[in-house]
């Protein structure tokens, strides 16, 4: 196991990198220039222009920019944002982080206990009226876009009937100085509407893997073996099949991780959420390289993490994947 | 619409300094969304962006403002604020003297040394580059004593006064005089900036909000309305459901929202028209895509270009895009600038017409296919246009239906808005959907309509030098430039370098509670200390 965690993680460091390296380069070959917007309304020397061109390292071929870039990231400076008037990305996205875990982590808790639940409900009612009711339901709601539903969700709750917050992560009339009790009852209003978006947008999925997953655990040989051996239905369903589905179903968990950071950029936009996301879309918006290779730093760490620690915990549940 | 009529508001900048002193103290919140988030609201530090003048403006006072009708060249017509009165010593010369009430926020006096630090600042190319441009005519500033500043001029020109108090409100040099000035945009002093206006900026939220605090040691009178929050919500969806679910008390122009027929009757707003510096136009290109150092094949031609001016429905189309108070504009002239620089009448919506300049020209549909041509070429051009500015995709696929009908193949190019500027700037398109913010006196039409504008700013190389001179000679032309200005607009409008859809004048949707209302054409909420909440109306958060 030693070995294969090793040679796991390697692998994961290389994928990281060459990810981010990609990216890099990438980025430089899109077309558009960070400093265009500069003159947009009144000229800007062009000895000027040249002058924040070097500030920014600009002017340095890309290889060069790289080498800089790594060199700062040892030091864990992640360099200054263009767009932003020099301000450094580490507390920009230090800043954005928390919130953005906040709602990636709400939602995806929410989306895993529903989605598992509501997966292996269907998978056990298989047929019934039920089943393909609650299966119709999520695929639609898989298929909304989410900030058609988010827009709803503000409309009906937040315009007509008033009852929760359109937008924000707290209310603008919360004092810096209040309590951590304070601030938590005051965030989790407005934290219902994203997340319930985040949600429902992605429950189908989760649901529909369960589902398929949990139904060829069902029909496996132990399963059949054990209800003959006249075990009870749950624990049939709980102890056997169960674990059998909680491969794929980890998998979808390395796949969903990346929301715990990335957030939605839409649902982060339409209620004003301080996350990375948008952020993000920003940043790529207006070439600022920092800030996109900041935001990109962790999002890929996340999609690499997720995927890690999901084969780690396959494995560890699995013993036919520890032997092999 | 419930409105208040333009001129009620016009009237309404009269207003005094003193009014606020008037007010209870301590009775209003007044919460604003906006799309944008001011991230450096301190002089010298931003370009010309709307949104981080309108805070600025609030925390730091200027030596005088322009005056209600924001007459750039009418010295009478500026107001005192930091400096109590100015003269002139000779026609180079101008003097303040600085009102002796007057302090920063931390206590300490405003100075001619802070004013002197702040313009000196504002004229060194390598910190502002931009303003040093504008600022280039004062040759010298000098404090002469504590409340005493002397500006000199390399010449005599009716805008001294402006550009001696607009672009670079004082600065606290007794704080930033240390700072290294490369790095005063990422010093504490951006995010805790000490003014002297009637507000203090008393918290921030990164993307969220900030808000700002009346200083009730305000030498004019402390504001009645006691804080002023700005939410920042970039998404017009977003901005729409703050208003609708009552979260705030004004948006800066309903008709950059989704769907304004939502909100164009609230029964708890008041709604103001007030002319803006935002113009909205097609660049055509005079050069070559191909080969910058040549004619444009196609719209080199003058009269080619007011045909394509005739045939497309400008009026419908602008107030479409940014409502019924939009003007179309003959020049590049904003609804605030056209003013005092009053543009010639503006082209009609008139397809016969257009169409015989094109016969004259031999553009004619010879093989009956509905498409002009002209020695077996096709009248077809490219129009790029920012993907993500909605309004602008909006007006292309309108011009591109309307020259369709008429026979002009126009295909759109939707581009991310850096590639466009890239684009833009190197001269490799037709037409473009462009927009800018003007500065609030017509000498402005330098920066993008002269010889000498660079690409950056005049990406069509529209040049006429009989408009240059015009312009230059209006500069120094003392008392009256106007006919000059009035000439050179008139020439440009001519020369139809470009398509011009829209002089916006945005309206702004305020709660009713608010009294004693001026919003500024050049600073909409620069006046706020000047109002207060009609009694017995406020809500919650005025009390909070």
């Amino acid at each position: 196991m030693s070995g294969w965690l090793l040679r796991r993680s390697l692998q994961a460091v290389l994928t990281y990198f060459v990810a981010v390296s990609l990216i890099f380069f990438l980025m430089r070959l899109v077309p558009g220039d960070p400093l265009a917007r500069l003159s947009d309304d009144r000229p800007m020397p062009p000895e000027a222009i040249a002058a924040l061109r070097a500030r920014y390292g600009l002017d340095q071929p890309a290889t060069r920019q790289f080498l800089v870039f790594v060199t700062q990231l040892m030091r864990g400076d992640l360099g200054r944002s263009i767009e932003r008037g020099g301000l450094p990305v580490t507390a920009l996205v230090t800043e954005r982080l928390p919130a953005t875990l906040l709602l990636g982590g709400s939602a995806l808790l929410l989306n895993l206990t529903l989605g598992l639940w509501l997966g292996a409900w269907q998978a056990t009612h298989r047929g019934t009226r039920g089943e393909r009711a609650v299966g119709a339901i999520s695929l639609a709601l898989y298929a909304m876009p989410s900030f058609w539903l988010g827009l709803v969700l503000a409309w009906a709750f937040g315009i007509k009937l008033r009852w929760l917050p359109v937008a924000f992560m707290t209310s603008p009339w919360l004092r810096p100085g209040a309590s951590f009790a304070a601030r938590a009852m005051d965030v989790l209003p407005h934290l219902v509407l994203p997340v319930l978006t985040l949600t429902l947008v992605t429950l189908g999925a989760t649901a529909r893997y369960q589902r398929g997953a949990l139904t060829e655990a069902l029909a496996l040989v132990t399963v059949r073996a054990a209800r003959s051996r006249g075990l009870s239905e749950s624990v049939i369903r709980w102890r056997y099949a169960w674990r059998a589905a909680v491969g794929p179903m980890l998998a979808l968990f390395g796949l969903w991780l990346p929301m715990l950071v990335a957030g939605s950029v839409f649902v982060e936009t339409i209620f004003v959420w301080p996350g990375l996301g948008s952020l993000a879309a920003d940043a790529i918006a207006s070439r600022d390289y920092p800030v996109i290779m900041g935001t990109t730093l962790l999002v890929s760490a996340a999609v690499v993490g997720g995927n890690l620690l999901a084969d780690v915990l396959h494995r560890w549940l699995d013993p036919r994947l520890r032997d092999a | 619409m419930r409105g208040r009529p333009l001129f009620l508001t016009l009237c309404l900048f009269s207003s005094g300094p003193s009014l606020a002193a008037q007010q209870p103290i301590g009775t209003g919140t007044l919460v604003v969304a906006g799309p944008r988030e001011a991230l450096s609201p301190v002089p010298t530090l931003w370009r010309n962006e709307q949104f981080n003048r309108e805070i600025s403006d609030l925390i730091f006072l200027r030596l005088a403002d322009v005056g209600p009708e924001v007459s750039t060249t009418n010295e009478r017509s500026f107001l005192p604020r930091l400096a109590r009165r100015w003269t002139r010593r000779d026609p180079r010369t101008l003097v303040f003297e600085l009102d002796p009430r007057a302090t920063w926020q931390d206590g300490r006096p405003v100075t001619a040394m802070d004013a002197a630090f702040a313009l000196n600042r504002a004229r060194d190319p390598k910190l502002s580059p931009q303003l040093a441009t504008l600022l280039r005519r004062i040759s010298t500033v000098t404090a002469n004593d504590a409340r005493h500043l002397t500006v000199r001029f390399t010449e005599a020109y009716p805008e001294q006064l402006y550009d001696a108090v607009y672009h670079a409100p004082p600065l606290p040099a007794h704080l930033l005089a240390s700072i290294i000035p490369e790095s005063l945009a990422t010093s504490a002093f951006i995010q805790q900036p000490v003014g002297n206006g009637p507000y203090r900026l008393s918290r921030r939220a990164p993307g969220t909000l900030l808000e700002l605090a009346a200083d009730t040691s305000f030498f004019l009178g402390t504001p009645a309305v006691r804080r002023i929050l700005f939410l920042v919500a970039a998404d017009g969806e977003a901005r729409l459901n703050l208003l609708l679910s009552g979260t705030v008390d004004a948006v800066d122009n309903i008709y950059a929202l989704p769907n304004p027929g939502r909100i164009d009757k609230l029964p708890d707003f008041f709604y103001y028209p007030v002319p803006g510096l935002n113009l909205q136009y097609a660049t055509l290109n005079l050069r070559n895509p191909a080969d910058t150092s040549q004619p444009h094949p196609i719209l080199a031609d003058p009269v080619l270009r007011r045909a394509l001016v005739l045939a497309f429905d400008r009026e419908t189309v602008s107030k479409l895009a940014f409502g019924p108070f939009t003007r179309t504009p003959s020049a590049p002239v904003s609804a605030l600038v056209g003013r005092n620089a009053a543009a010639p009448p503006t082209l009609p919506y008139d397809t016969a017409l257009a169409r015989r300049l094109l016969a004259t020209r031999g553009w004619l549909d010879h093989d009956g296919d509905g498409m002009l041509d002209k020695d077996g070429r096709k009248l077809q051009l490219t129009a790029m246009v920012p993907a993500p500015v909605a309004p602008r995709r909006q007006m292309s696929a309108q011009m591109q239906e309307a020259y369709r009908r008429f026979g002009i193949e126009l295909l759109i190019e939707p581009l991310d808005i850096p590639v466009f500027i890239e684009r833009r700037d190197a001269g490799k398109f037709d037409l473009d959907f462009y927009a800018v913010t003007q500065d609030p006196t017509p000498a402005g039409l330098s920066q993008s309509w002269s010889c000498a504008a660079p690409t950056t700013t005049n990406a069509g190389h529209y040049c006429n030098p009989i408009v240059d001179s015009l312009i230059a000679k209006a500069a120094v032309t003392s008392p009256d430039p106007g006919p000059l200005y009035r000439e050179a607009v008139r020439r440009i409008a001519d020369d139809v370098p470009a398509i011009f859809i829209a002089a916006q004048v945005p309206v702004i949707a305020l709660h009713r509670r608010f009294t004693n209302v001026t919003l500024r054409p050049e600073s909409l909420w620069a006046d706020v200390w000047q109002w207060s909440v009609v009694p017995g109306q406020q809500l919650e958060r005025d009390r909070q």
